[in-house]
């Protein structure tokens, strides 16, 4: 009998970027990384844990941006042959660095690129959803959605119809692919404003996510702190995120992923091998990009030049070392909780997807470890998921969250400072436009349909909370700027042809094309309702 | 000649336009005032309103903004005051005045009044309160320039409702308000005061949490990332990077 529970959580997500005008677009490889470094070693573990009856249970975010890109067949089919090239260039790797210290990890990426490509095209018929579905009806995988299109919610809700057309299309679009409505969600950043739940309630969710002062700072103040969730007055469950448990795994300073041993994610061949010999592997303009192919391990805090070559039997102790500390200290942890509470603590530890394989390279394998270890080394923790959970326990304390996220400095800032507010004075009012159009419009059909559609699709894109996080970190910023501003007259360009029922076809078709995600939206999901909280409340 | 105005400069913009088109679009950076109106023009819905606007804000110097903005409207000729909460001590707000607004305000008050009077933020602390205009519980005033249009206020107060007013204000105090804002309400800082019999709070659990820090996502990811090596990744929750040059 186990003492208290723990909730992994991974969130996956991306930014819709498919760009089927330009056959080598910088930002789709984004997309492609991800599957090779973290999403099929992801699939990889979670198939051979099962293969080999080994029990777990975790809660992963499959974002709908992110289901869109896995099941759209130009982005497949472009992956195949990015995967091809990669798979070309190791097999050069293999014979270039033979008889050097390089020559293991050389091998170990073949090996990995070889494992990727028939897990992609012959498991799963270039599909990854029907990995993660087939994970979900085995019980494995609870699968929980997100924002339509990662909108930061709290900023929305001036136009609460904005953040319903969010969740409602997010539903929508996951319940068609996986087979079965979401029972909760990952609010976009973590990010939470009273009123949103109710909106959550309206569409069936039953729990989503705060930050650890979201519920430390609820009020009436949490009996079990973040250790038990509380119900919002709406009913929707709120999990607090825990504390010791974060900076272990997200911290390269701090945590495991900045071990010596390693591997260091700055030197990439991309960058270091002669212009000559990698040209046909990065960019055709000669942009150099990260290739995935890295020899050197992080070696300690020394310049780049000096790093050493990395060897993956050491990373490997190191990341199963890792795990048993990770458990040992969640161990301990229940047990000191467990002496204090009248029921068994749940520690909840949500980490990005992305941090597993793509910025910590033996993320997946210190998940595998730690999976292992739990399910056959111990009887304290006992991996859950919140429905588990809240079916256990459905008697829960009533509070209300507090407005947070889990960016910088635990607010809004991240997402409202002065290198993104000028964004909000367009899509408030697109937000608004969009209402206007849904209540005028009832019905639509034909032509109009298809306009209003698109409409919601651009709203919905230049809301990604992706553009205004790229433009807080400086680097990048003119694709994001890029992006918000085009979807924003895509959508002002409709909104006035929708009105002036002069509905330029050709170019709605081009839109449709272009911007082909969420192709079963319904516009009328944005229509005022009567029954939407209070913009005054968040 | 009120009416003629917009017609008139509407004429002179869609010229401006059908010459800016034939450009490639990369003057984003250094795009003038007029230009992001200029790409409007083939969406008649906002004829109207930038040419209302025209009339008042043509003399005055593009926000900070306006590089990024560049080719969207800026003003969308609708009087409206918004306010958002970007943390427990500070608020954001951004706003648009029509001329529309302006010229009733020279109708009441004479020809004069404009200029004689300056714009004022009035933020109001109105925790609850249902607030008529009148019965806060107190206010502080902004005084700002005539040229922005958005504002962060310091209102440093957890767990407190503010609305807020752009008003003008005469030499002798008085305050004429224009335009009024949505409510909100600050994010606590602090654990909560109210306390549930019910469920009374387990302070050992508190105490074993101790001190937390906030941020620790993606962002922090980046940050670690630029401290160690000069080099900032594109972090979103994602991968995507790109070398500093």
């Amino acid at each position: 009998m186990s003492k208290g529970y723990l909730c992994l959580v991974l969130h996956a997500h991306l930014p819709y970027v498919r760009h089927p005008e330009h056959a080598d677009f910088l930002e789709e490889k984004w997309l492609y990384e991800a599957i090779t470094e973290t999403y099929i070693p992801l699939i990889k573990i979670f198939d051979q844990l099962i293969e080999e009856q080994v029990k777990f249970r975790i809660t992963i975010t499959l974002t709908p941006p992110l289901l869109s890109m896995f099941t759209d067949p130009l982005l497949q089919e472009r992956y195949v042959q990015h995967l091809d090239k990669l798979i070309e260039l190791i097999d050069k790797e293999e014979g270039r660095t033979y008889g050097s210290p390089f020559h293991e990890t050389a091998l170990m990426y073949k090996k990995s690129f070889h494992d990727a490509r028939s897990i992609f095209c012959d498991r799963y018929n270039r599909n990854l959803v029907s990995a993660f579905k087939k994970f979900q009806d085995l019980g494995r995988l609870e699968i929980i959605t997100c924002g339509a299109t990662h909108g930061y919610l709290p900023l929305m809700m001036l136009c609460p119809e904005a953040v319903r057309g969010q969740v409602k299309t997010a539903i929508d679009l996951h319940t068609r692919l996986l087979g079965r409505p979401p029972a909760g969600i990952w609010l976009p950043e973590c990010a939470y404003a009273p009123g949103i739940d109710e909106i959550l309630k309206e569409n069936g969710i039953k729990f989503f996510f705060t930050d650890s002062h979201g519920i430390l700072y609820a009020s009436h103040r949490p009996r079990f702190g973040i250790f038990a969730p509380i119900y919002c007055p709406s009913g929707v469950a709120a999990f607090g995120r825990d504390v010791e448990s974060s900076k272990q795994v997200w911290s390269t300073q701090e945590g495991y992923p900045g071990d010596f041993e390693y591997r260091e994610f700055y030197r990439d061949i991309g960058y270091d091998l002669d212009q000559g010999y990698i040209g046909p592997y990065i960019h055709p303009d000669g942009i150099r990009i990260h290739t995935g192919i890295k020899y050197y391990k992080i070696t300690g805090k020394v310049d780049l030049s000096q790093k050493e070559p990395y060897n993956h039997w050491r990373a490997d102790e190191k990341a199963a070392q890792h795990a048993g500390n990770f458990m040992f200290n969640r161990q301990h942890q229940v047990n000191h909780l467990a002496g204090l509470m009248d029921r068994p603590p749940i520690i909840v530890a949500p980490y990005d997807a992305e941090l597993f394989g793509h910025w910590w390279y033996e993320g997946p394998k210190w998940l595998d470890y730690l999976i292992r270890k739990i399910a056959f080394d111990q009887d304290t923790i006992e991996m859950v998921t919140p429905s588990d959970y809240l079916q256990r326990f459905p008697c829960n304390q009533v509070a209300t969250p507090c407005s947070s996220s889990w960016g910088n400095k635990g607010y809004h800032e991240v997402w409202l400072c002065g290198a993104n507010d000028w964004i909000y004075r367009h899509l408030h009012m697109a937000a608004e436009m969009m209402t206007k159009l849904a209540n005028q419009h009832h019905n639509a059909g034909g032509l109009h349909r298809r306009a209003l559609n698109q409409a919601a699709r651009e709203l919905l894109l230049a809301q990604s909370s992706d553009w205004a996080f790229i433009m807080s970190t400086g680097t990048m910023v003119e694709y994001a700027v890029k992006r918000t501003k085009t979807h924003i007259l895509n959508f002002l360009r409709l909104y006035s042809e929708i009105n002036e029922n002069r509905i330029d076809e050709g170019h709605l078709s081009y839109l449709e094309n272009t911007n082909n995600i969420f192709p079963d939206i319904d516009y009328s999901w944005f229509a005022p309702g009567m029954d939407l909280p209070k913009a005054a409340s968040f | 000649m009120n009416v003629l105005f917009p017609w008139l400069f509407g004429a002179i913009m869609l010229i401006l336009v059908s010459g800016i088109f034939l450009w490639p679009l990369i003057q984003s950076r250094t795009a003038k005032k007029n230009d992001h109106r200029g790409f409007l023009i083939p969406a008649p819905l906002f004829n109207e309103e930038f040419s209302s606007e025209l009339s008042n804000d043509i003399a005055l110097k593009p926000p900070k903004n306006q590089s990024l903005e560049a080719e969207l409207p800026h003003h969308y000729g609708m009087d409206r005051m918004i306010l958002m909460v970007r943390d427990p001590h500070w608020l954001f707000a951004y706003w648009e005045l029509t001329a529309t607004k302006n010229e009733q305000f020279t109708n009441n008050y004479g020809p004069e009044a404009w200029s004689a009077t300056h714009p004022v933020l009035r933020v109001y602390d109105i925790t609850d309160v249902d607030f008529n205009g009148k019965n806060a519980i107190g206010y502080t005033d902004i005084h700002v320039s005539e040229n922005i249009d958005n504002w962060y206020i310091q209102v440093g107060e957890p767990d407190r409702t503010f609305c807020i007013d752009l008003g003008r204000m005469f030499s002798d105090g008085r305050f004429i308000t224009l335009l009024r804002s949505n409510t909100v309400t600050t994010p606590r800082a602090s654990l909560s005061d109210r306390l549930d019999e019910e469920w009374m709070w387990i302070e050992g659990l508190y105490r074993s949490i101790g001190r937390f820090q906030y941020g620790i996502s993606s962002p922090m990811i980046v940050e670690e990332h630029a401290l160690r090596k000069g080099v900032v990744p594109l972090g979103i929750s994602s991968p995507g990077f790109s070398r500093k040059d």
